[in-house]
């Protein structure tokens, strides 16, 4: 320890180091949000019904207007009866006999032997020495095997073909979940950011030239405002045809009025903020102060509101498939795989709420999301 | 004579985002009857935080990690929220910077005032809590004080605010009033009546005064003892006159130069520090002001200096006052063989 | 250029604003002065005086309501925001809070070279990065500093980034708003140094704006006082604080606190009683006599203008001028 006396110096450069790991903009929102774990499950659910949506189709046989109407109304857990060579039966609603191997799969529909009307019974053929028989003499009907015998109400077997069961129209429910949140996704996603663009370009002149032109816009937006959402967008619809594109620009030209609002509340608060009036001093231009300091700045409550944008416009999409306006059939969507349902609710509620949770996850993932990115993006929790 | 507050080993640190700042890192000092306190220090220094540690007013993200904080020897360093609120106002009064968001803008400031009596006394009637807080007004020189009871805090001026929040804290005859810097958001003539109210309270009430602010004319005027704060320790401590003329700490000097006096010379340059304040999420192994400090040796910026007794009540930590530090460029030449470790 | 003509002369210069319900914040009303090459003017004052206003309306912030002002040869009052471009290369700002004065989703290398961008000085990247390297070196930054965000840096240093945004393009004027109140001690002597090293090397002219009457005694060579919107007095920097006249930069000097505990036990003049009044209708006559030792029935009725005593010494008091 001789030296301990020694006279260091230190370099400008030493004294002006910064020791704070470099952490841009994002990645300190994003710190922020996965510590919220309700923010984190929002994120992780929505990605999945992403996949979902996107890779799901590909993944399985059918396609979405794919109907077979002799395996209408499959439930995904089925009753069935135990036959022959390991092999069981279910019977539809239309009271055919269709064979489900022990795996769960749908095998076949068995050919018709004789229709006893008399006796109120139907035999089918298994092969060619066996046959069942279905008393519907009695209710609830019963199976009987070649003998007469009644074959005990056996086993509940996961549908192995149709997982979550097929509707009506004997369509496989989970490729229509698949393609319904594909198009719900899709139409939100781009109903977001055509709200975002024309929302932040409406408030964001409005909100930095303020004054008359400022009260006019804002006017304007207030008139939009009034009307229902729900009426305008029906409005618009009737005008248009039916189909995709038809809801996007409905979707997209009512629901920007938020985000006009919001970004114009910004900017207002912004523009007089010692950057911004830095860059004022400075000579840029206004297209340059509005794209590189205020919206930027701004981006936080706008990212915010959109994330809370998408459920609405979800639901809003859903709701309008629901009552018939919306996307048209045989495409599948959340909305329109509900209306389907409505009227087989007694026997199969599962056709309903398959969607309905579907919309649900959705609905709660982005809320989750966008309650996440609000609190990461909170100045006051900054320090 | 026994200390109204003593703090022993101090050290609050503060979680955030970046990592675990280290605000205060072992800070002792006493409070005598009778004593203004003046914590000088720069932002970051720990000045603040030690005060709001005092009444444990750190918020969600700030820990007391250790050391003990005693008011006439009572531990106040494990106290739940209950017992911490029947010492803050009554006991130990703070004021703060900002007076309107100590205030609540729909109550009339009289009533907020009697509210803080009645809180700690609810055996005075309305009109004796009246007339106290008449007398508190008058005692804090409001003008007007009979009309202004039922003014609303928007409608006074800040320095009048400020003086509502020293009535406030004056309501329940505390022992010790921490004010952090409570003149700082005002303006030179405004600070200038606030301090000299200050100073005529000093004489009135028998109170103690941890005063926290950044301005060394401050002090000058208030004080009777000095704190200099930096990166979470203290620095230096000595009486009001031997720190402005025989400042036994390079940062206490470079303070010093670095502020023009009314009689500077305009030709020369100013001396500032050089460099920038420590991060406290990372403090720096040896003395916090190493780095910055233009007699800085090896020894500094590896090992912590002892604090050395330079007089009575003086003391300082810096390595320059060891007893084998070299003479040569030591501003403190002669009196290092002096200071004792403490 | 012409070295007699002053590089800023602001002549009765008023900026008004709308309060509501007809009323009118006199920010500023008929300030005059002007600032020769490479000189430093102190405008001094509490807040709410109207300094930092006149500084935005100087600088085109906002729209002067009343009075000229010149930079060089050129009215540019009376310029169009859109005319008004090319000279704002003329004239940049240092802002207050290098907190607020610095986007944050910007690297320190786009700040700093935002204004070249904007005045399309440089065709090349390349050279453009030259030049932010060099300034920053100037400032005591160095290139690993460029791709940082500001938030990063630590007060001083941000003041630094925004006083080398101010003198990447080569202004003659520099308007310093406040530029180092918000700053720490220690760090406030690294500002104004840098800031006299520029204008020392590159013959700036400055505008300071502070209410730190030490420091703009230090950095200035003329100071004026304003008070509710006018100037009260102007004169060279030292003899402010040797003879003040005015009775308002008399209980100003006597409010400053004295990092002297000998002095300040002796000191003890009278400060400045009571509070400023109300921008919105401002007291008749002298606007200073609310709080005025020595105010008389005149003063109450009679505005004072601003009458040179000698050497330049301009004051607007009843008592003085007479």
């Amino acid at each position: 320890m001789n030296n301990r006396w020694e006279r260091v110096s230190l370099s400008q450069e030493e004294s002006e180091r910064i020791f704070r790991k470099a952490r841009s903009f994002a990645g300190d929102v994003w710190f922020r949000f996965r510590r919220k774990p309700t923010a984190l499950l929002g994120l992780i659910l929505a990605l999945l019904m992403v996949l979902f949506g996107l890779i799901g189709p590909f993944m399985t046989p059918y396609n979405y207007s794919q109907q077979e109407t002799k395996l209408a109304n499959i439930p995904p857990l089925m009753t069935v009866y135990p036959g022959p060579d390991d092999s069981y039966f279910f019977v539809t609603e239309a009271l055919k006999v269709i064979e489900v191997d022990p795996e769960g799969h749908l095998v076949r529909q068995l050919r018709k032997k004789e229709d006893d009307a008399k006796h109120k019974q139907t035999s089918f053929k298994y092969d060619d020495d066996t046959s069942v028989v279905l008393d519907y003499s009695i209710k609830p009907y019963v199976m009987l095997d070649e003998y007469g015998q009644r074959i005990e109400q056996g086993v509940r077997k996961w549908n192995a073909s149709h997982l979550l069961g097929t509707d009506h129209l004997g369509r496989d429910i989970l490729t229509r979940l698949m393609y319904g949140a594909r198009i719900s996704l899709m139409v939100a996603f781009i109903a977001a950011t055509v709200n975002m663009l024309i929302g932040i370009l409406y408030g964001g002149v409005s909100g930095y030239l303020g004054g008359r032109t400022d009260a006019i816009m804002m006017r304007v937006v207030d008139i939009i405002a009034t009307i229902p959402l729900t009426l305008y967008v029906i409005l618009i619809k009737v005008c248009l045809d039916d189909g995709l594109i038809s809801i996007i620009v409905a979707l997209s030209s009512v629901y920007w009025v938020d985000m006009a609002r919001v970004v114009r509340g910004q900017v207002l608060s912004l523009k007089n903020q010692e950057f911004v009036l830095a860059a004022r001093t400075i000579g840029s231009s206004t297209k340059n102060i509005l794209l590189r300091h205020l919206i930027p700045n701004a981006m936080g409550p706008i990212l915010v509101t959109v994330t809370m944008l998408i459920p609405s416009a979800i639901f809003m999409e859903a709701f309008m498939s629901f009552i018939g306006i919306g996307i048209a059939p045989p495409m599948a969507s959340l909305g329109t795989m509900c209306n389907d349902a409505t009227e087989a609710l007694r026997t199969n509620p599962y056709q309903l709420f398959l969607p309905a949770i579907a919309i649900c996850i959705i609905m709660f993932a982005f809320n989750f999301i966008g309650d996440g990115l609000r609190d990461a993006l909170d100045p006051k929790l900054k320090k | 004579m026994e200390p109204i507050l003593e703090i022993r080993d101090l050290n609050t640190s503060f979680l955030t985002s970046s990592g675990e700042v280290q605000a205060v890192r072992g800070v002792s000092f006493k409070v005598e009857k009778g004593q203004t306190i003046g914590i000088v220090g720069e932002s970051g220094s720990g000045k603040s935080v030690t005060s709001l540690s005092i009444l444990k007013l750190l918020g969600s993200t700030g820990r007391i990690k250790s050391g003990s904080i005693r008011l006439h020897g009572e531990e106040l360093i494990g106290k739940t929220r209950k017992e911490m609120r029947q010492i803050r106002g009554r006991r130990i009064a703070m004021i703060f910077q900002d007076p309107m968001t100590s205030l609540n803008p729909l109550i009339p400031v009289g009533e907020q005032v009697g509210e803080m009596i009645w809180a700690h006394d609810k055996s005075i009637s309305k009109e004796e809590r009246r007339a106290r807080v008449l007398e508190l007004f008058e005692m804090v020189r409001i003008p007007e004080p009979v009309k202004r009871l039922k003014s609303f805090p928007h409608e006074f001026s800040g320095g009048m605010r400020q003086r509502v929040m020293i009535a406030m804290a004056l309501a329940c005859k505390p022992e010790l009033l921490i004010a952090d810097e409570p003149t700082t958001a005002l303006d030179a003539s405004i600070q200038d009546q606030i301090l000299k109210l200050m100073q005529q309270l000093q004489h009135e009430i028998d109170m103690s005064i941890l005063f926290i602010t950044h301005d060394l004319g401050v002090v000058a005027e208030l004080c009777t003892h000095v704190l200099v704060m930096y990166g979470g320790l203290i620095m230096e401590e000595a009486g009001i006159d031997d720190i402005f003329e025989r400042p036994m700490h390079p940062y206490t000097m470079g303070l010093l130069d670095s502020i023009p006096g009314l009689h500077q010379d305009k030709s020369q340059l100013l001396k500032p520090i050089p460099g920038s304040p420590p991060d406290m999420i990372h403090p720096p192994k040896g003395c916090p002001f190493a780095p910055r400090c233009s007699y800085a040796c090896r020894v500094c910026l590896e090992e912590l200096p002892p604090y050395r007794q330079v007089s009575e009540r003086h003391r300082s930590m810096c390595w320059m006052l060891a007893p084998d530090a070299p003479s040569e460029g030591n501003p403190f030449k002669g009196i290092g063989s002096k200071g004792a470790v403490i | 250029m012409n070295k007699d003509v002053p590089v800023l002369r602001v002549q009765d210069l008023t900026k008004h604003f709308p309060a509501g319900r007809g009323k009118v914040v006199h920010a500023v009303d008929n300030v005059s002065f002007q600032i020769p090459r490479g000189k430093t003017f102190g405008l001094v004052g509490e807040s709410g005086c109207g300094k930092s206003t006149c500084a935005r309306t100087i600088i085109r912030i906002y729209e002067p309501t009343g009075g000229k002002v010149y930079l060089g040869h050129d009215d540019i009052s009376i310029l169009s925001q859109k005319e008004l471009l090319p000279h704002r290369q003329r004239m940049q700002m240092i802002f207050q809070d290098p907190y607020a004065s610095l986007n944050a989703r910007m690297t320190v290398h786009d700040i700093i070279a935002e204004p070249l961008r904007a005045h399309g000085v440089f065709a090349s990247r390349q050279e453009e990065s030259e030049r932010v390297n060099d300034m920053l070196a100037q400032v005591g930054l160095n290139r690993e500093h460029a791709s940082r965000y500001a938030h990063e840096f630590s007060g001083g240093q941000r003041q630094r980034v925004g006083i080398a945004r101010a003198l990447i393009i080569h202004p003659e004027l520099v308007i310093c708003d406040e530029p180092i109140s918000a700053l720490d001690v220690s760090i406030q002597a690294q500002i104004v140094n840098m800031l006299r090293k520029f204008q020392q090397e590159q013959a700036l002219t400055y505008l300071f704006i502070a209410h730190d009457l030490s420091m703009v005694r230090y950095v200035s060579d003329e100071v004026g006082v304003m008070y509710l919107g006018q100037l009260v007095e102007t004169c060279a920097a030292d003899e402010i604080y040797a003879t003040p006249l005015h009775p308002y930069t008399q209980g100003l000097l006597a409010a400053i606190p004295i990092p002297d505990p000998k002095v300040a036990r002796e000191k003890r003049a009278a400060g400045l009683e009571g509070d400023l009044p109300s921008p919105i209708d401002p007291p008749s006559g002298c606007r200073f006599h609310t709080r005025c030792p020595h105010a008389t029935e005149r003063c109450k009725a009679e505005v004072p203008s601003l009458k040179d005593v000698g050497a330049g010494h301009c004051v607007a008091c009843h008592l003085i001028n007479d």
